[in-house]
């Protein structure tokens, strides 16, 4: 039918943009990871993998994969921690402030990066919140260091990705009927037991989900590690944006970038298949 | 030739078969049931008819003129959604003005018909209301004045009395089909309620599996039923299996009946539990009635009438009997007697 | 009767300060009279506040940031809305394959979206440009616009647009009359997140902004990265206070979990 056909016009200028600014520089990105940088700097454009070769015959790339995967790792485990009761009473509370709370809770996502990040400085520094605290309190006598090194890009991070496992979870509880949980609770089961029972293994298939995301977007942060880090924390993503702007070496970058993804995407299918499995 | 004429209706979604293939003839101002259980594509062929969807096959005739290929904004049928589809951010006489202002008759002419409309669906003096601020009867009856008020060549309803409370409903039925007669307007029904069939309809379409199973007059469709499906989904009916004996009768219980056999195949026997009685096993019985013996298993009252549960050795039966019938003990046995005119074999299907 | 029960209400209460935690401290420290990162403050003034409203790269960079967003969100609403319309309301073979194409920039880490950008634009001096950057931001707007335009307008009233068909509308016209005003609340919303998406995006700024044309996050990088002092607390809470507006607008209009989830 004719008016179908018009629908479908309506897709070309999104089609088009897709192609253009997304789909090509793409395609451009993997293209140059096969391009060779000379003895002077200077871009070779090329067929080789010896970019590859030298990246992955460097063992930072190795130290800079561990980095990455290890702080990853333990930001998505402290941001679950959180998320998860936070996420459950969200579902779970009747309050008329539901709404306001929901807000709130994914409120960070929707504020600027930097700003969040200036917060944790205030809160961490030298001279900040904690470290004033303790010393007011005598536990300490010169200021712990919390911020430009691991432990500051962690908290940072698991406080970055919060937010959307919040969301994650919240979509994933949609199978947790609370008649499930009253039923436990009439069998017998204390609150607790309902809750290793009944609740936990229900909303499994929404941890994993929303770990997986956590972890894909801990994996991919930059401005956390940056800032956060102070030029002492090393970790795949600033590694690219070093290459690709301080030292202009686009391959390297490119390089860098398609193994990172390749990363993700392995990790994405790994948490998607157990979902899936958790879910039968 | 009559007034709207469906001829081979065909919808496939994939592989599925939603509409196979449905022929109708609606004379004018009559009022046709599609009744089927949900997912037998009544629905989807009033879709067809209003244009919202497009047939694979098939054609669509009102009065002599071709519909099948005109889109549905121009086929002038009033359609009677099952959810309404009121207009949100329209009020009540917005609602109702809206194909008049698509058709661009002029201001006055609408305002009036627009009056007209909500006094006959009796909602005068409610039309600067919002939607959600009616009932759930009040917004059928915006629906239903709406689709009136741009004079439809057909009146289309979508199981529109399934949202409302039983007593409600009752109503509604009274009331749209007193305006459907006063209007003398063409109407085709589609719902899964037998009760809405029979009581709002000329003629019922039974409808099963994407096919007209059977189509007639209400009395047609419960007293003769054409299949064995029409015979389950309208009316209750007790199946009994029969069986042929070696003189080639028919066999029910293990007792030789008066029954007609099909020529061929295994076969069920299908009774109306009303039309069934209970009487002492020592009563005589003529030659045209038929008569199964066994032990009462339960009575039940259910206000008009009382539900006998009867075990023997074919199997249960439920018979209705009138309340006030003698009370009858658990236990007893008993007869249960039948013209052999009320026996309905249909051919048993395979599991 | 709270229906989520104490334990976990206090569990609830705590991650809710320290979600809370850094804007607090941002708030306070915005009012600071010291002259650098140092809490509780010593003392408290305006100064920092004075001292923005003085500082031109951060204030030409707020202007640029604004003009980008501006741009970004009319263009993606443009590209965006058409093409949620025709999948929300198109029956055509490839529609989910089409709709993982349109979607599939939300998937990719903005990291590599910007190196890609960066390869892309520099040969074609791009780089640090308005078109270059509003054409980044768009990698993630569009996407973002088509998602939740295709989900408000799937999740329009059943049956309303048909019935609008059936009373003799024309397709031009139920849109017109129908699906735009029924779908009027979400628009604005997706507007209002398409500029705030536009105006924090950092990352592909970072890689494709020059020192000519840097927005407003790429300053703010760039300042942390050499000071710390509370001038940058004095501009988060501007910015905090913009946008909680927004926010509450939008969560008024359509609710904003429902809007930023997928």
């Amino acid at each position: 039918m004719s008016a179908t056909r018009r629908l479908r016009l309506l897709l070309v200028p999104a089609g088009l943009f897709v192609l253009a600014i997304y789909a090509w520089p793409t395609l451009l990105l993997l293209r140059n990871a096969f391009n060779e940088v000379g003895p002077t700097g200077a871009l070779v454009a090329a067929w080789s993998l010896k970019t590859a070769a030298d990246t992955f015959a460097d063992g930072f790339t190795f130290e800079l994969t561990w980095n990455s995967i290890w702080l990853s790792l333990v930001a998505t485990a402290i941001a679950l921690a959180l998320a998860y009761p936070l996420s459950l009473f969200l579902f779970r509370t009747t309050s008329r402030w539901r709404g306001v709370l929901a807000v709130i809770a994914i409120l960070p996502m929707l504020i600027s990066g930097v700003v969040r990040v200036f917060g944790w400085l205030a809160i961490l520094g030298d001279r900040g919140l904690v470290n004033g605290l303790l010393q007011w309190l005598g536990l300490i006598s010169a200021p712990l260091k919390l911020v430009f090194n691991w432990t500051g890009v962690t908290i940072g991070l698991a406080e970055s990705i919060m937010p959307y496992m919040i969301l994650a979870l919240l979509a994933g509880f949609g199978q947790l009927d609370r008649t499930l949980e009253e039923a436990s609770r009439s069998l017998g089961a204390s609150p607790f037991r309902t809750f290793l029972r009944v609740t936990l293994p229900l909303s499994l298939p929404a941890i994993v989900l929303a770990a997986g995301l956590g972890f894909v977007l801990s994996m991919s942060a930059y401005i956390t590690p940056k800032l956060l880090g102070g030029g002492r924390v090393f970790v795949l993503a600033t590694e690219i944006f070093e290459q690709a702007t301080t030292n202009t070496n686009w391959p390297a970058a490119a390089v860098l970038a398609l193994y990172t993804l390749v990363l993700l995407l392995v990790l994405l299918a790994f948490s998607n298949l157990l979902a899936r499995r958790l879910r039968r | 030739m009559s007034y709207l004429e469906l001829a081979g209706l065909q919808k496939r979604y994939g592989a599925s078969v939603a509409v196979d293939d449905v022929s109708l003839a609606v004379e004018k101002g009559e009022a046709v049931a599609l009744l089927g259980p949900s997912g037998c594509g009544k629905t989807t062929t009033l879709r067809m008819l209003a244009g919202l969807v497009e047939p694979d096959r098939g054609a669509i005739r009102v009065d002599g003129i071709a519909m099948t290929n005109l889109p549905a904004h121009k086929r002038n049928m009033g359609y009677v959604f099952q959810s309404y589809a009121l207009f949100p951010h329209l009020s009540v006489a917005g609602n109702v003005a809206f194909g008049l202002e698509e058709r661009r008759r002029p201001k006055a002419e609408i305002a009036r018909q627009v009056e007209d409309a909500l006094a006959l669906v009796r909602l005068a003096g409610l039309d600067q209301r919002r939607p959600r601020e009616l009932s759930g009867g009040q917004q059928q009856r915006v629906a239903l004045a709406r689709a009136l008020v741009i004079h439809p060549s057909v009146l289309l309803l979508d199981e529109s009395l399934s949202n409302l409370d039983a007593k409600l409903r009752d109503a509604m039925r009274h009331e749209i089909r007193s305006i459907q007669r006063s209007l003398g307007i063409t109407t085709l029904f589609v719902t899964h309620d037998q009760v809405e069939a029979l009581t709002m309809c000329d003629r019922i379409a039974v409808m099963h599996r994407g096919r007209i199973a059977q189509i007639g007059t209400a009395e047609d469709i419960y007293e003769r039923p054409a299949t064995r499906f029409v015979a389950e989904f309208v009316g209750r009916a007790n199946a009994l299996p029969a069986t042929r004996g070696p003189d080639g009768k028919v066999l029910l219980w293990n007792e030789p009946q008066p029954v007609t056999a099909p020529a061929s195949g295994e076969f069920d026997v299908f009774v109306r539990p009303q039309r069934m009685r209970i009487v002492p096993l020592s009563e005589a019985v003529g030659a045209e009635t038929v008569r199964v013996s066994g032990r009462i298993l339960r009575s039940v009252f259910v206000g008009d009438h009382v539900e006998v549960l009867v075990e023997g050795a074919g199997g249960q039966l439920t018979v209705e009997m009138p309340s006030g019938s003698p009370a009858l003990a658990e236990g007893a046995e008993v007869a249960v007697i039948w013209r052999a005119q009320d026996s309905l074999p249909f051919p048993r299907e395979a599991p | 009767m709270n229906g989520a029960g104490p334990v976990l209400s206090g569990i609830a209460a705590l991650v809710y300060a320290l979600i809370l935690a850094p804007i607090v401290v941002v708030f306070t420290l915005a009012f600071s009279a010291d002259n650098f990162i140092l809490f509780p403050p010593s003392g408290y003034s305006l100064r920092w506040f004075q001292a923005l409203a003085g500082n031109a790269p951060l204030l030409s960079a707020l202007g640029l940031s604004v003009q980008v967003a501006s741009v970004v969100t009319l263009c993606s609403l443009l590209v965006g809305v058409p093409a949620a319309l025709a999948l929300a309301k198109g029956e055509f073979r490839g529609k989910d394959a089409l709709t993982g194409f349109f979607l599939a920039p939300l998937l990719l880490p903005t990291l590599i979206t910007g190196l890609a950008l960066l390869l892309f634009f520099t040969p074609l001096r791009l780089t640090a440009t308005l078109p270059g950057l509003v054409l980044g931001h768009m990698t993630v707007t569009v996407p973002f616009v088509i998602r939740m335009m295709a989900t408000a307008l799937a999740n329009l009233p059943h049956d309303i647009e048909a019935a609008a068909a059936t009373l003799g509308a024309t397709p031009w016209r139920v849109v017109r009359r129908v699906t735009l005003p029924l779908a009027a609340p979400g628009l604005i919303a997706c507007a209002c997140l398409s500029f705030l998406l536009s105006f924090d995006e950092t990352v592909i700024s970072l890689f494709i902004a020059g020192p000519r044309a840097s927005t407003l996050p790429v300053e703010m990088v760039r300042y942390v990265e050499g000071r710390t002092d509370p001038l940058i607390a004095a501009l988060s809470v501007v910015l905090i206070i913009a946008t909680l507006i927004v926010v509450v607008a939008v969560e008024r209009l359509v609710g904003v979990a429902r809007a930023v989830g997928r």
